[in-house]
């Protein structure tokens, strides 16, 4: 009796090699508890900046030697390999073993964990930029160590085998952010955001625990590759079971569209972002985001694949609506951070078209099947996005925020650089050369419009591609009336002359944060490729432990390589 | 020559990037240096480029695909027939819009030449890309430096009509991109290669034709960019806005070569790609390129204001390319083809003396002006000059352009067979001619009241100057560009020709197909050539005799056609050629690849316009060929 809950616990529990593979998460919450340790202490309001951004760094170099999925997945190989030195081991048993090794992991090594992880880190560096100048209402060292916390809770995301683990990191997120909403000002606004914030969020991770319970209990497992497995094989659920599953994915939908931000779950975003500073803004407008995204694909994509029948058809009404309502209000913004509020509510809708293609198509392979397209988009709008809130962040002045568009006139003489910048994002977010964001919509787009009717388990799969098709339309309209707000800001900043020189003094972090952004806008731009090919990786479905296993052993092609065939044989 | 090429296009960008860095005077040098080079290039590729190439000077680059991506697009820029002419005038328009500029724009001069210059390397990249979204990043690229040209430098209302510009533009190409999209897909789902790339594409679907629903999504998707770009009659609203507040080297680029982009797209995508849906959609394009003539004639002879009236004459303009293409015909979409090239050099060269009259009379309004041909005896020289050669005298290039695709409408609406559409098409004949002489109505019209007649007061009674010669540099090349056309289009035609026949060909078919010419009565050798010969030898000497021929001449087989043609169905197409002679009406389909075949039956050494005598033993080569 013992023993078997000793073995439950070790598989619950993590690892030597867990560890390893999590130094980077870990060097990211040490170095947070010592910047709140050394807040308490100090005095000093400038050292916490570079302490951040140095934990960042350490995490990166963690993330890319022995947190790395390389490393992971090929220690218990060689070890392997040792072991069986003196007896016999065929590669089916070591495979085998690999494999068991890999479905009971809390971590998944796969090419998604390292692209979260990645894509975690980047906003976290251009987010600390941003809040380089010690904040004006003091408590600097709490911002930056809950930033860093934000940043580690999005990498557990993007790499947890588990609900339980996927649960924690979506809450690492939102904890820290009620901390930090309401910092850097002190008005009542930022009160009502703070408040705001808070008590949707907690609603909202309530609804996706709710959801979770359901998915567990219809399954009896924690982890993602056993849940998978036990819904695709019919014999196991009894009857009547699939509904509970089917509650509990709309339940684990809703509780994650609050973080992506889609409709009817949105409206606390334009008063919140409003009532906050730039930075928090920026950060409020992807993290969350791509937090909810990747949970979305573990848990929707990954591990109730056999949902995708009933699942495309809500994604699609709720990325219709999403779109559609974002980019229609925005057009009567006039606060900035509104209007970058309905712009991401916007973009999250472009986002969710990917996904539901990539339900309504399950053998799609890797390059159309949508999961790629939207983890491209959203690399692609977070740069432009952050890029635009630096620009904000630069241009404001102590204890007064950039506020509405008007104030960005004759930025185009007054700051040319900052203009160049912010003009970058904006036809990167319209999606229009010489940016990627056109590389975005085209892939997410292209996705939608090359669904084919495919029989889908049976009758249904006929009605499928007029949808998509609808949706694509949709979606490109939407692109056409995104346009004009965005326009409406580079109107501004060129084609009128300057009120009074805006005097910025947001200092050299978020100017260069502009730039770096901007910078890798026009480069993601010019060689989307390399990008392309590590989202387009992260969205290939053969994820399962059994790919990992041979991943592992081999070493060899992968995946994304094989599939190079880009049309499902034809019946 | 790859490298030429590659090097032509890019140019421009490189010296945007270089013009950054200097000061507001060394700009604009810098500027004209850069675009006097690329015009060298662009001349240089012309010179070398040889009748019959579809892919010359060719870089093919794996763009995306390098890093290991299933996802093939390239970086692929060629040259071919129809893309050449329009490449040159964009390269010589450049340089004429930096000239142009040189002092009327002295506020961001820098960021002026800069975003000119990244325009130019668009409006080059357009033409020359032949890969499908590598085309569409050009065609978009093209938008953003026009849209900061025209809000930062324009007049009054710069803001709005910016954003209306970039908006309409927008909203159009979005769908094209759907569109060009659902191409891609559907050919590799259909079994084809996963390919981006054009000729690729257009040769599959040659072979594999698309059913007609999918053509006609497709084509409804193309249609709204490149519709809107063009502009064709309704949606044509943002256009004389956007021509009115642009500074003068926008309207020039504008007008120029970036309203082409939507003719060519056209000739590009939807006539080979979508050959059914093309002609399908014949009478209804026809109709608004029609309604586009004879609206933006009419609206042009109401207006007060010079910039708007030259922008509603491209509505009209443009709408007669519209025409020559949508008729369907060999001569008419090679006379559309060449209007193209017409156009541009004749409103580019418009537009830039409207600057020039702006520059020195600070207004615009025709009211204000009067009799001002004895103060600038040179400037009135080259309106009157650019006015003649917009109407259509004959020896410039206006008239050949029109001529030819008059004739080819005229040949769809009275050859072949009666059938639903020919009344329509008849109507529209004779609408489109009657667009002519407004066209020739309203120009006079505009140089008699602002250079004759008695002078104005005016408020600034400066002393006004005559060009420089800075501004005469600007002119001359457009002048003997379209003398040149004027009296040897054969040299340019020639070039065009069979690229154009390639792509045009399947639509044609198709076309003809539609209209009661069955394609396959083509290949059976034609009775009437002696005839025709005859015909041609007696009349060659005067091309307006031929004008009048076709005219008279096309009522004549209405005798009772549609019961012959019950018996005998070949009628038709006798009755063509008996009709209007002049034509070599060998389908496309038969087209040789060979350079000097393609020479022989090219449409323009046929063409009697082209009589500088070479070609007198042609007609025989003909004739021998009859049995």
């Amino acid at each position: 009796m013992a023993k078997i809950q000793i073995t439950r616990v070790r598989r619950l529990l993590v690892s030597l090699d867990a560890v390893s593979f999590l130094s980077a998460e870990i060097v990211l919450v040490v170095t947070a508890l010592a910047i709140y340790m050394g807040g308490a202490f100090s005095k000093s309001q400038k050292v916490w900046a570079p302490l951040a951004m140095l934990g960042i760094v350490l995490a990166a170099v963690a993330l890319s030697s022995c947190g790395s999925n390389e490393r992971y997945l090929q220690e218990p190989v060689r070890a392997m390999i040792q072991n069986a030195q003196g007896g016999m081991i065929s590669t089916d048993d070591m495979a085998r073993q690999i494999a068991d090794r890999a479905a009971n992991s809390c971590v998944l090594p796969d090419h998604l964990s390292a692209y979260g992880r990645w894509l975690a880190l980047a906003i976290g560096a251009v987010v600390v930029l941003m809040a380089w100048r010690p904040l004006a209402t003091g408590g600097t060292a709490e911002y930056l160590g809950s930033l860093l916390l934000i940043v580690a809770g999005l990498m557990l995301v993007a790499s947890a085998g588990n609900l339980v683990l996927l649960f924690l990191g979506l809450e690492l997120i939102s904890i820290p952010t009620y901390i930090i909403l309401p910092m850097g000002r002190r008005d009542a606004a930022s009160q009502e955001s703070a408040a705001k914030y808070f008590f949707l969020s907690v609603l909202a991770s309530a609804i996706l625990l709710y959801g979770l319970t359901f998915v567990y209990g219809t399954t009896g497992s924690m982890q993602l590759d056993v849940i998978r497995q036990k819904l695709l094989d019919v014999r196991f659920l009894p009857d009547g079971f699939e509904l509970f599953a089917k509650l509990g994915l709309v339940l684990v939908i809703a509780g994650l569209c609050f973080r992506v931000t889609a409709v009817p779950f949105h409206f606390y975003a334009p008063d919140v972002y409003q009532g906050t500073i730039q930075a928090n803004a920026g950060l409020l407008s992807v993290l969350p985001k791509a937090a909810g995204l990747l949970a979305l694909v573990r848990i929707v994509l990954f591990a109730m694949p056999d949902m995708g029948p009933f699942a495309w058809k809500v994604l699609l009404a709720i990325s219709v609506l999403t779109m559609t309502l974002g980019n229609v209000v925005a057009l009567w913004q006039d606060n900035v951070r509104r209007l970058f509020a309905y712009s991401s509510i916007a973009n999250a809708g472009y986002m969710l078209i990917g996904l539901s293609v990539a339900l309504a198509m399950p053998h799609t392979p890797a390059l159309w099947n949508g999961i790629g397209a939207t983890f491209f988009y959203l690399c692609v709008y977070t740069a432009a996005t952050l890029g635009g809130f630096a620009v904000f962040a630069y241009l404001g002045r102590h204890r007064q925020q950039i506020e509405t568009v008007e104030e960005l006139a004759g930025l185009g003489r007054t700051h040319p650089a900052m203009a160049a910048s912010l003009a970058v994002c904006m036809f990167s977010l319209a999606g229009l050369p010489p940016a990627a964001g056109l590389w975005g919509k085209l892939l997410v787009f292209g996705s939608a419009l090359n669904v084919q009717d495919i029989v889908v388990q049976g009758s249904e799969g006929s009605l499928i591609r007029p949808w998509f098709i609808a949706l694509a339309i949709i979606g490109m309209l939407n692109a056409a009336i995104a346009a004009y707000y965005y326009l409406r800001i580079i109107s501004a900043m060129y084609f009128r002359e300057p009120l009074a020189t805006p005097r910025a003094e947001g200092g050299s972090g978020p100017y260069l944060a502009a730039l770096v952004c901007s910078f890798m806008v026009l480069v993601f731009f010019i060689f989307p490729g390399p990008l392309m090919k590590r989202c387009v990786e992260a969205g290939s479905r053969e994820l399962t432990s059994e790919v990992l296993a041979q991943e592992a052993l081999h070493n060899g092609p992968h995946p994304i390589e094989n599939n190079v065939a880009l049309n499902p044989p034809k019946p | 020559m790859a490298a030429l090429l590659l090097v032509t296009v890019f140019l421009p960008a490189a010296a945007a990037l270089l013009v950054g860095c200097c000061g507001q005077n060394q700009a604009r040098w810098l500027a004209l240096a850069a675009s006097l080079a690329t015009l060298a290039g662009a001349i240089a590729l012309a010179v070398g480029f040889q009748t019959g190439d579809v892919a010359f000077a060719a870089t093919d680059y794996p763009w995306l695909a390098a890093t290991g991506l299933p996802l093939d697009i390239r970086f692929n820029i060629a040259l071919d027939g129809l893309s050449l002419w329009l490449f040159v005038l964009t390269a010589l328009l450049l340089v004429v819009a930096v000239l142009i500029s040189w002092e009327a724009i002295k506020d961001q001069t820098s960021l002026y030449y800069r975003l000119l210059l990244l325009l130019g390397s668009g409006m080059l990249g357009v033409f020359v890309a032949h890969d499908i979204i590598l085309f569409y990043l050009f065609f978009e690229f093209t938008l953003v430096p026009l849209f900061f040209l025209i809000g930062i430098w324009g007049s009054d209302q710069r803001r709005y009509a910016a954003i209306k510009f970039f908006l309409f533009t927008l909203a159009g190409s979005v769908m094209t991109l759907l569109a060009l999209l659902a191409i891609v897909f559907w050919v590799s789902n259909d079994g084809g290669k996963f390919t981006f790339s054009i000729p690729a594409l257009t040769e599959y679907l040659n072979q594999h034709p698309m059913p007609m629903s999918m053509q006609a999504w497709i084509f409804v998707g193309l249609f709204a960019g490149f519709a809107i770009k063009v502009p064709l009659f309704p949606f044509h609203t943002w256009l004389p806005l956007a021509h009115v507040e642009a500074p003068a080297a926008g309207s020039i680029l504008l007008a120029g070569v970036l309203l082409k982009i939507g003719t060519y797209g056209f000739l590009r995508f939807s006539l080979p790609m979508l050959p059914e849906a093309t002609a399908a959609s014949m009478p209804y394009m026809l109709w608004l390129a029609a309604a586009g003539i004879i609206y933006g004639a009419l609206v042009a002879l109401a207006q007060s204001d010079l910039k708007r009236l030259i922008a509603y004459s491209s509505v009209s303009h443009l709408g007669f390319c519209m025409l020559g293409i949508f008729a369907l015909n060999r001569v008419a979409i090679q006379g559309g083809a060449l209007q193209m090239i017409n156009h541009g050099l004749s409103t580019g060269g418009l537009f830039a003396l409207v600057g020039m009259l702006y520059e020195r009379y600070h207004t615009r309004r025709i009211a204000d002006f009067g009799g001002i041909a004895r103060e600038v005896p040179v400037l009135a020289f080259f309106m009157v000059f650019m006015t003649m050669a917009s109407i259509g005298l004959p020896g410039l290039n206006g008239f050949v352009g029109e001529f030819m695709l008059l004739l080819g409408m005229f040949q769809r609406a009275w050859g072949g067979t009666v059938t639903e559409s020919t009344l329509h098409y008849r109507w529209i004949s004779v609408l489109a001619v009657s667009g002519v002489v407004l066209g020739a109505w309203y120009m006079l019209l505009l140089v008699k009241r602002v250079f004759f007649g008695s002078p104005r007061e005016r408020k600034h009674a400066g002393h006004i100057s005559d060009l420089s010669f800075r501004e005469v540099a600007a002119l001359v090349p457009l002048c003997i560009v379209i003398v040149w056309i004027g009296v040897q289009p054969k040299f340019f035609l020639d070039r065009m020709a069979p690229s154009i026949e390639q792509l045009s060909g399947a639509a044609i078919r198709a076309a003809d197909g539609k209209n009661g010419l069955d394609p396959s009565l083509a290949e059976i050798p034609r009775k009437t050539d002696v005839d025709a010969v005859k015909f041609k030898s007696q009349s060659r000497k005067d091309a307006k005799t031929q004008a009048k021929a076709a005219e008279i001449g096309a009522p004549h087989p209405t005798v009772d056609r549609r019961a012959t043609n019950e018996f005998l169905p070949r009628t038709g197409a006798r009755h063509l050629t008996t009709a209007l002679p002049l034509c070599d009406f060998a389908p496309p389909r038969d087209f040789p690849a060979g350079r000097a075949d393609s020479r022989r039956k090219s449409l323009a050494t046929d063409f009697a316009f082209a009589s500088d005598g070479k070609d007198s033993d042609y007609p025989r080569a003909e004739i021998a060929r009859v049995p």
